[in-house]
């Protein structure tokens, strides 16, 4: 990437993050992808890269992207909140290499090696085998060391700088989300125990600090963009911090009905839960209310009629996938989270393609989006742009991409119908019942046509990489 | 700006998000003390003395397991029985119980069980829920499985099973063949007999029993 | 109004849980009700600000 018109470093190493988080971004769908494919037909890669595989690959790259596109966030709007370059952008950059060559290393042992014996060097070298953080324990410690010193620099910065709310907020965010990824450190033959600690892991990570990053990335992104109003902004983030970590952090109840922890967790987990969706209503109000309230005092201030007034929007595709995020998390972590999370619900759906069709688009609604609105804002200023446009591609890249994932949602929410419906009411969970669901036309067709819609979500990110690789030089932005 | 409202005051929101998310961290720190207490495993005296722990000890090996309606409770609850034998013995020592079933905790995590299986409800949903796995008919004297696999007792059907699974179709899913050697097959069942004692709060409901329900009948 | 005692071991949560909602509506009360003071606190530093 031309970098000339930056002259902040820490804007410079974002750029790499978003980088190779956009590679790794492209590695998870191939791999989804390849588990689509096995879906529909088994035989396909079969004794080479099994489903167990593809599928580590396609949830870690996941995961790793987007904390990658979260680091390079951080790094992107630190210089502008703070008003000083960030500390330590040496460490930074290090860091990112050794991050970087660490995921790299982790990709070919999972790809070739696979699986080891039934012993303490597997999980250290190999494989944890637990979903979402299989990653082996040499590689956490690695985590643990990028994370801290990618804190160190974000805390060092803020005390340094101008504190603003959306560092404030950032800096307690990012410590939490750093420190929680101690608890799913370490092996226990409880597997009760176990999957308690490793949901300490995954739901405040992607339920609580995930959601409050992104609360933080749209108030930056609303004040960069359209120009709203700072202080308005933080209060609305403020207000969203408390709902998010209020019910999130207790919500995390709704994953432990099931796992051998005690009774009350029904109660904990439902209503605690059931309010999640609350501050995601919050923030879906909060950037559309923001957009069309700048816009009106532009129209009040130009005193002219509504068609001859310029939109205030910096950057079109930015904001295109910033409203997407509004939309997207409400829908996906909110209403489709919620669909499951009583449980009297979920004493059915747990472990069904219901949760698959949630994680598709919750992941995509609440995060995909939001970071890939930050890459376009990241191509924005390291080409100069003072205005950005959208290009064919980039409507395209967004509209083959939000359209797949909807897709995919909705062929997964069918297919956990039927496993519902079949597999647990109706023939009792049994191993046979399993396959009885499986076999199921309306499931069979779902998972068709989940593949086609990730063909097309594949589709639509090789137009979101084109855009993203060509639009900083295309002439009809203004600069 | 005489009459500021409380509501529109970033101080005010600063404070209750800071109130909030402290107690409830708070909070939660209480109720890990208070269910690790619960769902600590417990041991051989506990199972000789028919106490009732969520994660009962490894030697419920040597007891049989069942999963039946408990009226109280309003759900199924797994029952643990008399003796049963588990590979001939039922007479497996603590220590050698706990090996076994570290030997099958260490493989299930060693071959990604979780991401195409479920277990208790949580990993991949390409193959079966593994939860009450050990208390599946398949797997019984009426089952199929000891049949195909020419063993004649549930625990050495599933181990020759797990140690050469593409020999044995069941569908056309197939699980691979993880290079699962015996002993660790021997493992990987002691540990799916002890996760089908552990108390779901009666998940999965009604397991094993809607064997023939055809179309609803 | 009490309901009988259902869970596996007695706990202070377990005991709290006496049937639908008591424990969560006791939970969120105690969540929320400071904030009425934090609310009061920041009315009287706003008015004395003027």
């Amino acid at each position: 990437m031309a970098n000339n018109h930056l002259t902040s470093e820490s804007k410079q190493l974002a750029t790499w993050y978003f980088t190779f988080a956009a590679i790794l971004f492209g590695a998870q769908l191939l791999f989804g992808l390849v588990a689509a494919i096995q879906y529909v037909m088994p035989g396909f890669l079969y004794g080479i890269l099994d489903f167990s595989i593809a599928r580590i690959l396609h949830i870690n790259a996941l995961v790793v992207w987007m904390v990658f596109a979260m680091f390079g966030s951080v790094y992107w709007l630190l210089p502008d909140e703070t008003g000083i370059e960030t500390v330590g952008i040496k460490i930074g950059k290090l860091l990112f290499w050794i991050f970087a060559a660490a995921i790299v290393v982790v990709v070919l042992v999972y790809l070739f090696i696979q699986v080891g014996p039934a012993d303490a060097t597997t999980i250290w070298f190999i494989t944890e085998g637990r979903e979402y953080i299989e990653a082996p324990r040499w590689a956490d410690w690695g985590i643990v060391v990028v994370a801290l010193g990618f804190v160190a620099n974000l805390f060092l910065t803020g005390i340094k700088g101008r504190q603003s709310g959306i560092v404030t907020v950032l800096m307690a965010d990012m410590i939490a989300f750093a420190g929680l990824y101690l608890a799913g450190m370490f092996f226990t033959d409880n597997i009760t125990i176990d999957q308690y600690w490793w949901w300490w892991v995954i739901h405040l990570w992607v339920e609580a600090t995930w959601e409050v990053f992104v609360g933080a990335i749209a108030a930056y992104g609303l004040i960069t963009m359209i120009g709203a109003h700072r202080k308005v902004v933080e209060m609305w983030l403020w207000i969203e911090v408390a709902m998010l970590f209020g019910s999130g952090i207790l919500g995390l109840g709704h994953h432990y009905f099931w796992i051998g922890t005690p009774e009350y967790w029904w109660e904990i987990g439902a209503l605690f839960s059931a309010l999640e969706p609350l501050p995601l209503v919050a923030m879906f109000i909060h950037v559309l209310y923001d957009w069309g309230k700048t816009q009106g005092a532009e129209m009040a201030d130009e005193h002219t009629d509504e068609a001859h007034v310029k939109s205030v929007i910096t950057n079109k595709p930015a904001f295109t996938w910033f409203v997407l995020n509004a939309f997207g998390n409400f829908l996906g972590a909110g209403i489709w989270g919620f669909f499951h999370t009583l449980p009297q619900v979920n004493l059915y759906t747990h472990g069904t393609q219901f949760t698959s069709a949630h994680g598709h688009l919750a992941f995509f609604g609440a995060y995909a989006t939001i970071l890939v609105g930050m890459m376009y804002i990241a191509v924005q200023g390291t080409n100069g742009i003072k205005v950005m446009k959208h290009t064919k591609a980039s409507l395209w890249g967004v509209s083959l991409i939000t359209g797949g994932v909807v897709g995919m949602t909705v062929a997964l929410t069918i297919a956990g119908y039927v496993q519902v419906l079949v597999s647990r009411a109706q023939m009792g969970a049994t191993w046979a019942a399993y396959f009885d669901g499986q076999s199921g036309l309306w499931f069979a067709q779902a998972m068709d046509w989940r593949l086609i819609m990730g063909t097309v979500t594949f589709l639509g990110f090789l137009f979101l990489a084109k855009d993203l690789l060509t639009t900083g030089k295309n002439p009809v932005h203004e600069r | 700006m005489a009459n500021k409202s409380v509501w529109s005051d970033n101080r005010f929101w600063q404070r209750s998000a800071t109130w909030v998310t402290g107690f409830a961290s708070i909070l939660l720190i209480w109720l890990t003390f208070d269910t690790s207490a619960q769902i600590a495993m417990g041991n051989d005296e506990d199972l000789k003395n028919g106490v009732t722990k969520r994660v009962p000890g490894p030697t419920v090996i040597n007891y049989k397991i069942t999963y039946e309606m408990d009226a109280k409770r309003g759900h199924e609850v797994p029952v643990i029985g008399g003796k049963e034998k588990f590979f001939g013995r039922d007479d497996w020592s603590e220590e050698e119980a706990r090996a076994l079933l570290h030997l099958g905790k260490l493989g299930s995590q060693a071959k990604n069980c979780m991401d195409c299986h479920t277990l208790l409800g949580n990993g991949a949903y390409y193959a079966p829920d593994l939860t009450k796995a050990w208390l599946d008919p398949a797997w019984g004297p009426d089952g199929a499985m000891q049949a195909l696999t020419g063993k004649n007792t549930k625990e050495e059907a599933m181990a020759e099973f797990l140690q050469h699974p593409d020999q044995f179709p069941t569908h056309a899913r197939m699980m691979p063949d993880l290079g699962i050697t015996a002993e660790e097959a021997k493992g990987l069942v002691a540990f799916l007999k002890h996760m089908s004692s552990i108390d779901t709060n009666g998940f999965p409901r009604n397991f094993g029993r809607m064997q023939g329900a055809i179309n609803g009948k | 109004m009490f309901e009988p005692f259902t869970d596996v071991v007695p706990s202070f949560f377990g005991w709290l849980n006496q049937g639908p909602l008591t424990l969560t509506i006791f939970l969120h009360t105690v969540i929320v009700l400071p904030m009425i003071w934090i609310y009061f606190q920041e009315k009287k530093r706003l008015e004395n600000e003027n």
